[in-house]
């Protein structure tokens, strides 16, 4: 097997700066290491990157695209609504639950009662001992109005590949506002990127 | 009108840019091309104006530009969907390539390529998976090549008949609240 910055993917696009993160360096490592079959629940969208990176993995991606209905979760508080919305958004719950959910740029995109279900509707699709990778927004108090979309350069480092946005406020979710919107993760490691985004592994 | 069946080369003027860009694997080169009875590797044309429901099975590559619910088998050929082409079937063919609207599970023996103009809901099972950026994708990839071959072995194990796409559905885990027991395998 490759050693994960032997990974490779693709170019990034031409203006694109990519980040180095340890934390996804460190899960990518792990799953190379366990040479067993691995399910990535992936909450963004489908990316040419991403299917090239895991290919050379033993894995089965599920990918929900969440970017693509945010908008089912505005103006809503009640939690019952909150979770059928996840629900049907999310794959069919399987025997077989993910190794691996990949969340990047997201969860800032979510209110906190909308986080609490739709994150708990996540969990119960994971096995025990799974991972959860997040990149959230965290130094800036603006962030762009749509969820970056990351991709993997290598088995090292993401980039995020979607055009110059507008920007509105962030809700700059602390670690303590994730712990109390989302039971049963706890966060294993937490780094601060260079770009201000925290990437976060959590552990379920 | 009625599309099934007629050579694309008929067509002419009428072809469209999906079927312009459908492959056309030479019968020397392509195992699946000798096995298939239409030498001429023209392919099929379901038209915009074509709504079939129910099973849809041949031995020549197909494009569809129009509307298919049901089944589509084309085991040892290509099947494209093509721009204005949608399908909402279980799909098992030799090559698939999606330019425009599916909605089921995709089984490709040799490859799945979803092109940036597709919009696709469902679960693909190959052995080489393409996917174009812009394409809309949402449901299950498939990579693992022992798990992709325990899927199509199946599906080529299975009787003379048509099968039955609900079994390879029923085949799958149950859908369990719990988590399952089995540590993930992954060092902690």
């Amino acid at each position: 097997m490759n050693a994960p910055g032997r990974f490779t993917v693709q170019a990034h696009p031409p203006g694109a700066e990519p980040l180095n993160a340890p934390l996804f360096a460190s899960l990518i490592e792990r799953l190379q290491a366990a040479e067993e079959r691995c399910i990535v629940l992936d909450l963004g969208p489908a990316r040419t990157e991403t299917l090239a990176l895991f290919g050379q993995l033993r894995a089965r991606l599920d990918i929900v695209d969440l970017a693509e209905s945010l908008d089912q979760f505005d103006d809503v508080d009640e939690p019952d609504v909150l979770r059928e919305r996840a629900e049907r958004l999310l794959p069919p719950r399987h025997g077989d639950g993910a190794h691996v959910v990949l969340c990047w740029d997201l969860l800032n995109y979510l209110k906190r009662p909308a986080l609490s279900a739709f994150m708990t509707a996540v969990a119960e699709r994971t096995r025990r001992g799974a991972f959860a990778h997040a990149l959230i927004a965290y130094s800036s108090a603006r962030m762009s109005v749509k969820p970056g979309i990351f991709v993997p350069v290598d088995g090292q480092r993401l980039v995020n590949v979607s055009p110059p946005q507008a920007e509105r406020d962030s809700p700059r979710y602390s670690p303590e506002d994730l712990a109390n919107c989302m039971h049963g993760y706890t966060v294993e490691r937490a780094r601060l990127l260079r770009n201000g985004m925290q990437e976060f592994l959590f552990r379920l | 009108m009625f599309d099934i069946g007629k050579k694309s080369a008929d067509k002419g003027q009428q072809d469209t840019g999906a079927q312009a860009k459908a492959p056309q694997p030479s019968a020397a080169a392509d195992p699946a091309a000798r096995r298939s009875p239409a030498t001429p590797r023209e392919a099929a044309v379901i038209g915009p104006s074509i709504h079939i429901d129910g099973d849809l099975r041949g031995e020549e590559d197909l494009i569809i530009e129009g509307e298919v619910n049901g089944t589509v088998q084309l085991r040892n050929n290509t099947l494209t969907i093509g721009a204005q082409g949608k399908v909402s079937a279980d799909v098992f063919a030799h090559s698939v390539y999606v330019d425009g609207y599916m909605e089921g599970d995709l089984f490709g023996s040799e490859r799945v390529c979803i092109r940036k103009s597709a919009q696709v809901k469902g679960n693909i099972t190959s052995p080489r998976i393409s996917l174009e950026d812009g394409a809309r994708f949402k449901g299950t990839i498939e990579m693992d090549p022992q798990a992709v071959e325990a899927a199509l072995g199946r599906r080529r194990g299975a009787a003379p008949a048509a099968p039955a796409p609900q079994e390879q559905k029923a085949a799958q885990p149950s859908q369990g609240n719990g988590k399952p027991d089995a540590a993930s395998g992954i060092k902690r």
